[in-house]
């Protein structure tokens, strides 16, 4: 497992403060933020790179904040992947394993060749390798010595995105298949979703929000965490009380008010909030047809759509509030929404999320 | 038209000189010279003490390029230009330098003496002169083949299992290594040419410039032509050494 406990680094100018992550034994965990916010860092901090200058931080349950790197078992990926140059694929892959009993090194570096699609080049120099090889090499250099932590960043920035499928499962399968507890940094909220157990969002030297990535992703905590992870619309506005009898604890039903769009909610607070849509949420169709009561219902003008390969997104004008709807590209050419039409947009209050 | 002209006035005056040199020896008088004890013992004088300030400022200059390099301090850049200094001193004030800090009257020269070791007129004055000078060449050397070496390449060696010591072994020694004794040959080569600061710390026994120097103003030109176009020969000899070991180099990236 993996665990940091208030962790702050500094390095140059640059500074993160109050870390705090854990990974179970044998989980997938993702650091998420934009680029420069110092997730290498944070990686390098952990593999005792980088000195710490408060906090601790936990490899298997063992105190490693003093260990030197050699000692802490851990294997780095870099995004450059730096491979040695004066070694051949065979000796960078073996480059970690200790173990001199005979043969058991050649057995290691066959089983992660065979298991990555690597076998042809091993005995290749690594100059002149494609990204993707590179970047397999890399991968299996740093699992060849068997260590219980392995620490990624950014595996996937640099490979195209076909690769970057493939890799990616090879990766998660190499993850189940070697039980190591793996702790990737990457700025793509698409790996958080397919590969991680638990993610955290960095921003400004600081997490922003940790938890499961679905969680986050739906119920963001704050508006940047919302439009870095493009979770939905972030509106800014004001939530009245439309109950004002049952005044007391709990969730209340309210009005939200953005421009001149106004939205029934279900609000733990009034005042000036902010209220995140997810496209998902906004239903669009070309009649507005009665339906369940708590329902917003408002008339939009399309302004662009977009069709993806399987969903369409539906760029949206309500009364001068730009918002986004996401169908079914089949759904989206069914009903032939185009830019200038009118459609019906509907939305559950209990849809409209609440910063 | 006028970029080549200029051009090649210049390569002339280099290869011009090297190439009458060389035709000015008579056959006869290179022979004469291959048997010159004096001359042969001045030579092996030579190329020992170069090969021990080489040593020396390998064994010195490579912790100190690695600093340098890699490790920001209180001060980097100013012993950066220290290291550089003697480049710019001419030698006689090179010589004249060593002589007072090193030489009988001074503190550390009389500590030298204490365990045995005089400078001044002996060979470790030889050795001194040429380490003055030729560290220089072998620090930035050293210096910029491992900021070639990108430092990551050791942190990733260090999450395999080795010690600083290890990645630093295995890692950055062989990529940075060639250029590291490529700088070393030409440090070497640079030991082998100095006259200026040997004259002065130790004239007696004679380096090859020394001796070269000394025939000249002993016995004219044709004394000490033989003696100069053997010593040019070895010189082409390290130039092409150099040459050899920067182009594998080069074709290895």
């Amino acid at each position: 497992m993996i665990r940091l406990e208030d962790v702050a680094v500094r390095l140059g100018g640059f500074r993160l403060e109050q870390i705090t992550i854990a990974v179970p034994p044998g989980g997938y965990g993702l650091v998420i933020g934009p680029t420069g916010s110092g997730k290498t860092t944070l990686l390098e901090a952990i593999a005792g790179h980088v000195p710490l200058e408060a906090g601790r931080v936990h490899l298997r349950g063992e105190d490693v904040s003093r260990t030197p790197p050699e000692l802490r078992r851990v294997g780095f990926v870099y995004q450059q992947y730096l491979l040695f140059p004066h070694l051949t694929v065979g000796e960078n892959i073996g480059y970690g394993i200790r173990n001199s009993e005979a043969g058991h090194r050649e057995n290691r570096i066959r089983e992660l060749a065979q298991m990555l699609g690597l076998v042809p080049l091993l005995g290749r120099g690594v100059n002149g390798l494609s990204g993707g090889e590179q970047q397999r090499v890399a991968l299996a250099r740093a699992l060849a010595p068997r260590p219980s932590i392995l620490l990624l960043d950014e595996p996937f920035a640099a490979v195209d995105p076909a690769t970057r499928r493939v890799l990616r499962h090879q990766l998660r399968a190499l993850h189940e298949r070697e039980g190591v507890t793996t702790l990737q940094v990457t700025h793509d909220f698409e790996d958080a979703m397919r590969l991680g157990d638990v993610v955290a969002v960095l921003a400004q030297g600081r997490i922003a929000q940790a938890g499961a990535p679905e969680e986050v992703f739906r119920f963001p905590k704050s508006p940047f965490v919302a439009e870095f992870l493009g979770s939905g619309t972030v509106l800014r506005g004001r939530v009245e009380r439309l109950t004002p009898e049952s005044r007391g604890e709990g969730r209340f039903p309210g009005r939200f008010r953005s421009g001149a769009l106004a939205l029934e909610v279900v609000a733990e607070r009034e005042g000036d909030v902010y209220a995140v849509l997810r496209p998902a949420d906004l239903m669009v169709s070309r009649t507005p047809t009665a339906g369940p009561a708590p329902r917003n219902r408002f008339t939009a003008r399309i302004t662009q759509v977009e069709r993806g390969s399987a969903v369409a997104n539906i760029y949206l004008d309500v009364q001068g509030t730009a918002l986004v709807a996401a169908v079914t590209t089949a759904t989206s050419e069914e009903l032939r929404l185009a830019a200038g039409e009118e459609i019906s947009v509907a939305v559950k209050a209990t849809a409209v999320h609440l910063i | 038209m006028a970029l080549w002209f200029l051009a090649a006035l210049l390569v002339l005056f280099v290869a011009g000189p090297l190439a009458r040199l060389l035709l000015q020896a008579s056959p006869a008088s290179l022979g004469a010279a291959f048997r010159d004890r004096e001359l042969f013992a001045s030579i092996w004088l030579t190329a020992l003490a170069a090969t021990g300030a080489t040593l020396l400022s390998l064994l010195l200059g490579v912790p100190l390029a690695y600093l340098l390099a890699r490790v920001p301090f209180p001060g980097r850049r100013l012993v950066a230009g220290l290291v550089e200094l003697p480049v710019v001193v001419p030698h006689p004030v090179a010589g004249i330098a060593l002589l007072l800090f090193l030489g009988r009257q001074s503190a550390v020269g009389q500590a030298l003496a204490r365990v045995g070791l005089e400078v001044v007129n002996r060979v470790p004055g030889i050795v001194a002169g040429m380490l003055f000078v030729s560290a220089p060449i072998v620090v930035s050397a050293a210096r910029e083949a491992f900021r070639a070496v990108d430092p990551r390449l050791e942190r990733v060696a260090r999450t395999l299992g080795d010690t600083g010591w290890h990645a630093f072994r295995r890692v950055t020694l062989p990529l940075a290594g060639r250029s590291v004794v490529a700088g070393a040959v030409l440090g070497w080569a640079r030991s082998v040419s100095e006259f200026g600061s040997i004259v002065i710390l130790t004239y007696n026994p004679k380096v090859a410039s020394v001796l070269i120097y000394d025939r000249f103003t002993l016995f004219g030109l044709s004394a000490a032509v033989p003696a100069a176009v053997i010593l040019l020969l070895l010189a082409l000899v390290v130039f092409v050494v150099v040459q050899l070991l920067a182009s594998d180099g080069a074709a290895r990236r």
